[in-house]
């Protein structure tokens, strides 16, 4: 495609080899200076960053001090001695679990559910869809509120079936299926819509011929209508995984990574190492870690799924 | 070519990278005496960052009107930059782009961690050019802007801990607030209320959610938090009487601790629906009880023990050494001016927080201000025992472990007192890994 004018050139070598080169080099930054502008920006806001971030991990900064001291690996080493940080990695790793698995099944749930041209269910859909449009932050003042053991309305609704008021923030066995609800409650309508988007991919012929060989509901269910939808599973489960594993902003307005660290998330943690702790050097290595942690795993998920993946056509 | 442009991408990348090796040049030390002239009227424009809520613009905007009217030739811009976490990283973004604002406000917890870094001006010259009158101010809320022996800002938005107490029911009950440790347990007899062994209404509640309101029970029981060589103090015994009672005071079921994100809330208003009838608070917010509770609101300084403190909140006021030259006699006149005893009462009662000068107290502002918030009355009277925080620039991290450890003991009913002894060697490494 692109290496066509140089091709093109080749032939030509023995007379005009200087030529070809120096007009290969002159196509070559054309090539360049149209991918420049995106480059730029990746760069300086990508690229530049997680180097800058590299760098940091390395030195003792703390923001405040304008001098930075190398101290190689030290931060790295603090990090995987300190209890904390396996407890703040099995943390993110259940949310992420539970918030994924969750929110799939249930966004499945609906779309199967809501899979008719009904003008009800185009109003149920749209319901279901509406909290995704809602910010995160205001959506986890809201279920603050929701939660709260003095006035809000989780305790009030309990109440009425007489039972006792649960503290549901500030116990460390509950708190974390408070941010669970927020972004269940958050995320399964744009799941919903997806997975109702693959549902309406699969040719119909599959479902009418195995109804004559006598396959009921589930049976399609389980041999048509779940492989056929791997691939919108696939990046439903991927795009998910990476952001359930970046919960921040719920986590920040709803708990504060408590009580007792019981909803610390990694990049909470990271948060609090740089801005409140001012342990900028350590945080970024927390977040060099962390890149790793999600690259790895998002390629395991990729190579996994890839045999158990239909495409169609 | 591919190959080509991947070198690029690295050539690009490791200029970048050099970039920033050599781009983080030392900080310079404060000048002995400051350079700028006290009498220069060329025009000059400072810029004010600031943590100024809502409700106390309407002071903010007073202060800059006058100030422009004693000095028409600088312009003092303020800028909202958020709640003090928003403002101390917008802080270090400054600093880190070299273009920083004249004057700033500081969260007082935090004054070691940025003065430890050099980022404020050392005011301590400008102090003894211009013979500022440092005795009238508050002891401990001067001390609580100093660090090494400079003084790096003024207090300007004080707040502190007091016991905030149903008037009405104590007086109905016929107690008083407790002076003292010794009186504490006389109190809590009399106001505890239990059904079926269940606590009804609370004696008193201590905040278990910040270290800010028991670090001055950990020192008012003879402990320290920080002995003078930065170590913990928790493996004295004095420096745990605070925790003994607090679990003994928990399991009788008359102190209520609250802990966890909400648990302020639910302190508020279970004061307000009279299931507690006394929480330490911040002074800040004893006009919100005031006007919500439907009973009388009095106030009382903490009870002490071998001694009788609190600590100082809030924000201060400091001038960033990175400020420009011309800029700074400018900024040290307006923080002069804003920290002033002139303005002080009015300053106070616009913004709610607590006057720092012993002059007002007498002056005719101020006794309308105390017959206006009589509440106040009982800060003042312990005027010199409003201290500072334990200064250390890892005491952030550091007191997150034993905040956690009174969290065990709320939340999970663990004694406190084995914890705090075992943890001791890890607080210890957290402030010497500074």
């Amino acid at each position: 495609m692109k290496q066509a004018p140089a091709a093109r050139t080749k032939p030509k070598v023995s007379m005009a080899s200087k030529a070809s080169i120096s007009r290969r080099r002159i196509e070559s930054l054309k090539d360049f200076s149209f991918a420049a502008p995106a480059l730029l920006i990746l760069g300086v806001f990508i690229y530049y960053p997680l180097l800058f971030s590299l760098y940091i991990s390395f030195t003792n900064w703390n923001m405040t001090r304008p001098m930075k001291k190398f101290i190689g690996f030290e931060n790295y080493d603090r990090l995987v001695s300190d209890p904390l940080f396996y407890k703040v990695l099995r943390i993110t790793f259940t949310y992420t679990a539970l918030d994924v698995f969750l929110t799939l099944a249930i966004g499945l749930g609906l779309a199967l559910l809501f899979n008719v041209s009904k003008r009800f269910y185009n109003f149920m859909r749209t319901g279901i869809f509406m909290p995704y449009y809602i910010s995160m932050v205001i959506a986890s003042m809201v279920f603050l509120w929701i939660f709260n053991n003095q006035y809000g309305l989780l305790n009030k609704f309990i109440g009425v079936f007489g039972m006792d008021p649960v503290n549901w923030l500030q116990n460390p066995n509950t708190a974390i299926w408070t941010l669970l609800a927020v972004s269940i409650w958050k995320g399964v309508g744009f799941t919903m819509l997806i997975f109702l988007s693959g549902l309406r991919s699969i040719p119909l012929e599959y479902f009418e011929a195995s109804s004559l060989d006598g396959a009921n509901k589930f049976w399609q269910f389980l041999h048509i209508t779940f492989p056929l939808l791997s691939p919108t599973t696939l990046f439903l489960l991927i795009t998910n995984f990476i952001s359930s594993m970046q919960v921040f902003q719920s986590i920040d307005i709803m708990t504060n990574g408590g009580p007792l660290d019981s909803t610390k998330a990694i990049v909470y943690w990271i948060y609090e190492m740089a801005f409140v702790n001012f342990r900028t050097g350590r945080a970024s290595a927390l977040v060099i870690i962390f890149f790793l942690i999600i690259i790895v795993l998002t390629a395991v998920q990729m190579i996994l799924t890839k045999k158990k993946v239909h495409y169609e056509g | 070519m591919m190959f080509k442009k991947k070198w690029l991408g690295t050539a690009l990348a490791a200029v970048l990278a050099f970039g920033t090796v050599t781009g983080c040049g030392g900080g310079d030390e404060a000048a002995e005496m400051p350079q700028g002239d006290p009498n220069d009227t060329t025009p000059v424009t400072i810029q004010y960052w600031h943590s100024h809520a809502e409700t106390q613009m309407g002071g903010l905007n007073y202060m800059i009107d006058e100030f422009k009217k004693a000095y028409p030739h600088i312009t003092v811009e303020p800028v909202f930059q958020g709640g003090y976490p928003d403002l101390q990283k917008k802080l270090s973004a400054a600093v880190a782009a070299n273009d920083v604002p004249a004057v700033t406000n500081v969260e007082v917890s935090v004054v070691a961690n940025f003065a430890d870094g050099g980022l404020f001006q050392d005011l301590t010259p400008y102090i003894k050019r211009d013979k500022v009158d440092m005795e009238d101010f508050s002891k401990g809320m001067l001390q609580a802007y100093a660090y090494n022996d400079k003084q790096y800002g003024f207090p300007l938005i004080v707040s502190t801990s007091v016991m905030v107490y149903n008037k009405t029911l104590l007086d109905k009950l016929g107690v008083q607030p407790p002076q003292t440790w010794d009186e504490i347990e006389d109190y809590n007899s009399k106001v505890t209320e239990k059904e079926g062994g269940k606590t009804t209404r609370y004696a008193f509640s201590v905040p278990g959610w910040d270290t800010w309101y028991y670090d001055p029970w950990i020192s008012n029981g003879g402990g320290t938090v920080l002995t003078d060589d930065d170590t913990v103090g928790f493996d004295q015994p004095e420096s745990l009487r605070w925790a003994e009672n607090f679990k003994k005071w928990i399991d009788d079921g008359s102190l209520m601790m609250g802990f966890g994100k909400g648990a302020s809330d639910t302190m508020r208003q279970m004061f307000l629906d009279e299931k507690i009838g006394m929480v330490e608070h911040s002074s800040a917010i004893i006009k919100m009880y005031v006007e919500n509770a439907k009973f009388d609101v009095g106030v009382s300084f903490l009870p002490g023990d071998k001694e009788r403190k609190s600590h100082i909140g809030g924000a201060g006021i400091v001038m960033m050494s990175g400020a420009k030259e011309e800029q700074k006699e400018a900024a040290w006149k307006f923080i002069q001016f804003m920290t002033s005893a002139e303005h002080n009462i009015k300053w106070a009662d616009e913004t709610g927080y607590l006057p720092t000068h012993k002059s007002v107290i007498d002056s005719e502002e101020g006794k309308q201000y105390f017959e206006k918030w009589p509440q106040y009355k009982a800060v003042f009277d312990n005027f010199d025992n409003v201290g500072p925080r334990p200064q250390h620039p890892a005491y952030p991290e550091m007191s997150s472990v034993y905040k956690d450890i009174v969290g065990e003991m709320i939340l999970n009913g663990k004694d406190p007192v084995p914890m705090l002894k075992e943890n001791t060697q890890k607080m210890n490494d957290v402030l010497s890994d500074y």
